[in-house]
């Protein structure tokens, strides 16, 4: 038995290497900081597989691969890599101005693929029925925590079920260190991360998934905008922008943070002497029973048409994104939390990490993928989020009577920016 | 009659070589500065949020006229224009006579500090400044904190912000309108300070009665250049305080740019940037009809 296994493992690999063998060339990859990090380690095993093909991975910055990535659209493909990497808020603004930019995945052969990922890594990726990038990793909303101080304020983290459950034990974490110590840092003037995580778990957003209607107004909104309101009057967050969120964990002035599973690899290489004092838990619901996921943030590979090795840099996407030895890969090493359904089910996931108290964090963090509501950035994203950034922070200065008053406000800015009507 | 055709023929004779010599440049600077020009014009006609761009009349120009988020970026733009540029100015016109005082040692060295802010690249000076304002590792705040007062939130609180800005234009363009204002004061004849001297007219008074009059067109030179430029601004917004908080340091620059490479919306940016010269060229027109004429 096992040597028949064996056998037909040894075919199964000659058969992948035969076809291996055909594909030859350069493929230049654009990417960022630990994106980009993460893809090189993907390398040495993509070259098992295709041993002629050169995978040249550049590292560009996350700024610089979005402006060169206009340039080289608005000229027409001039310059572009054979893989670009792309952010999935950010994706639709390309789709929209420059339709003929990038290959239609599906002309290679993602369609087969389709089921492999959750539908909701997808809707930013396909516009006008091409399949325009392949989804990559995601950003799944945990709640990452101190067990050190939690345990000294007497908060159980299991028994936080709701947004109330999370205000009452910040109210005991005051309580206990004099206000010293906040349950999270909250962005407010500079960004509207939680407006959109806590948005996206009631189900709204921006915009419908259709991108016709800016429905920033609707009921899940205003929860979420209350929900930010509720944490500032009951003074158990502090305000604070990447900088100095990553500032409060180094100084213990925070018990935790909110954000997509990619901050793992913030937490943990910003405050290595805090090794073992963090675990994990899903975020709070807004009501008992809730959803409890949402999606910050995550990428996508797509291949420029003006590519000239389409079927090497295909295979390279299938290897590094569509396979679970490429995504586990890119989260052993860098962090990347994959949007690959099968990886949720590798080994590796399942193992306790030591950092976080040798809790099974990954575990947590995919278990919530299949819960996390559709929502889409439209071309239109980044004109809404300054919109939001500004009506969060008047918000919570007291300049609206009410969530829906400000959010009523909000949409108006956002469809005359965008030219999209208000959803009734 | 007779002199008409002397002229006619001497037209005639006008060779043709030295327009070919210059054809390439005509052409280049045709294609890469007048042809953008207009075209980045005519794109304000234009929807640029569609694949292909389409025609849109005045939409964009229209859209401005209501945007809130533009009125508040010419706003804190014009607030920055008449906070900033008398206060440094002033501050450059006292340096430039004390640079220029015979009582001063080591006028070079003095003259090279305060030209050297200039020197900096930008995006080293405003990593720099960001640094100094942080809220909690801060030298400001440490040294406020230090003399007994509170620290303040900088980078995080509207007024703080923009105070931030102002501040960190000054240190950057005080020393650079001083060196030109310098040269303009070395222009002053000395024979006119020792009439003066003679006179009995106290240094006081051969500030504002000889030295002020005298520097006008260098002083205007200095607001007109100053102007532009503070309607250009976008480094020291873009990347000390991101436009931040909210939009509370927002310029027409960083919202030019946030439309244009932020939301790839060309056309929109494009009016932003017409918007943005003309307003450059009437203060320019108002600045030296005001006090351009006599000089």
């Amino acid at each position: 038995m096992r040597k028949l296994t064996l056998l037909s493992a040894l075919a199964l690999g000659s058969a992948a290497a035969a076809q291996g063998q055909n594909l030859s060339g350069t493929v230049t990859v654009w990417s960022w900081d630990v994106a980009a990090k993460a893809l090189q380690s993907t390398v040495p095993g993509f070259n098992k597989k295709y041993p002629n093909v050169k995978v040249n991975v550049v590292d560009l910055g996350n700024q610089n691969v979005y402006d060169r990535g206009l340039a080289g659209c608005a000229a027409g493909g001039a310059d572009l890599p054979d893989v670009y990497s792309i952010e999935n808020n950010e994706a639709e603004v390309f789709w929209a101005r420059f339709p003929d930019c990038f290959t239609d995945l599906n002309t290679l052969g993602a369609d087969r693929l389709v089921q492999n990922f959750p539908a909701f890594k997808w809707t930013e990726l396909t516009a006008n029925g091409r399949r325009y990038a392949m989804p990559w990793d995601s950003g799944p909303v945990v709640m990452f925590y101190r067990r050190d101080l939690y345990q000294q304020a007497g908060v159980n983290p299991a028994t936080i079920n709701t947004w109330d459950d999370f205000i009452a034990a910040g109210r005991k974490m005051n309580a206990k260190f004099g206000n010293g110590v906040k349950m999270a840092t909250i962005s407010n003037g500079q960004d509207d991360e939680w407006f959109r995580m806590l948005a996206n778990q009631n189900g709204c957003f921006y915009f419908d998934n259709e991108a016709r209607q800016v429905t920033v107004a609707r009921p899940g909104c205003v929860a979420a905008l209350n929900t930010i309101k509720r944490l500032y009057d009951a003074n158990v967050v502090a305000t604070g922008d990447w900088g100095g969120q990553i500032t409060n964990i180094k100084a213990g002035k925070t018990a935790g943070a909110m954000f997509g599973a990619w901050y793992e690899g913030t937490v943990r290489t910003n405050a290595p002497d805090q090794r073992g004092k963090w675990g994990v838990f899903p975020m709070p619901a807004s009501r008992v029973g809730g959803v409890r996921a949402a999606n910050l943030g995550g990428s996508a590979l797509a291949i420029p048409s003006a590519s000239r090795n389409k079927a090497a840099a295909y295979a390279f996407l299938q290897h590094a994104l569509g396979t679970t030895d490429g995504q586990v890969t890119m989260l052993k090493s860098q962090g990347l939390v994959p949007s690959l359904l099968a990886a949720t089910r590798d080994p590796y996931a399942a193992q306790p990490q030591a950092y976080w108290g040798n809790q099974r964090i990954w575990q947590t963090v995919l278990n919530t993928l299949g819960d996390v509501p559709q929502a889409r950035g439209t071309q239109y994203f980044q004109d809404a989020r300054q919109v939001m950034i500004v009506v969060q922070s008047d918000f919570v200065k007291g300049r609206y009577k009410t969530a829906q008053e400000a959010l009523n406000d909000a949409a108006r800015k956002i469809s005359s920016a965008t030219g999209l009507p208000v959803a009734r | 009659m007779t002199t008409v055709p002397a002229p006619r023929r001497s037209r005639r004779r006008v060779p043709s070589a030295p327009y070919l010599f210059i054809l390439p440049y005509l052409l280049i600077f045709a294609t890469f500065w007048a042809w953008p020009i207009v075209s980045s014009f005519l794109m304000s006609f234009r929807d640029s949020r569609l694949g292909a761009t389409a025609p849109f009349g005045f939409a964009n120009w229209s859209r401005l006229v209501g945007d809130e988020f533009f009125l508040t970026a010419l706003r804190n733009t014009l607030l920055i224009l008449v906070l900033q540029v008398p206060i440094m100015l002033t501050l450059a016109t006292a340096l430039a006579v004390a640079l220029n005082s015979r009582l001063l040692k080591l006028r070079g060295l003095f003259r090279f500090a305060f030209f050297a802010p200039l020197v900096v690249g930008t995006v080293a000076y405003s990593a720099v400044f960001r640094l100094l304002f942080n809220s909690d590792f801060g030298m400001v705040n440490r040294g406020l904190t230090g003399l007994g007062l509170g620290p303040v939130d900088w980078l995080n609180q509207p007024g703080p912000a923009m105070a931030v800005i102002i501040l960190a234009m000054t240190w950057r363009w005080t020393g650079y309108n001083a060196i030109i204002l310098l040269a303009g004061l070395q222009g002053i004849s000395e024979e006119v300070y020792e009439a003066a001297a003679i006179d009995g007219a106290t240094p006081w008074q051969q500030f504002w009665k000889i030295t002020l009059p005298l520097l006008r067109p260098t002083l205007l030179f200095c607001v007109v250049l100053s102007i532009i430029g503070t309607l250009q601004l976008f480094t020291e917004p873009a990347l000390i305080t991101n436009s931040g908080p909210g939009n509370a340091t927002m310029t027409l620059g960083t919202y030019l740019y946030q439309q244009g490479f932020r939301s790839f919306n060309f056309g929109y940016a494009s009016a932003i940037a017409y918007t943005v010269a003309a307003l450059a060229a009437i203060f320019s027109a108002i600045q030296l009809r005001l006090f351009g004429r006599e000089s």
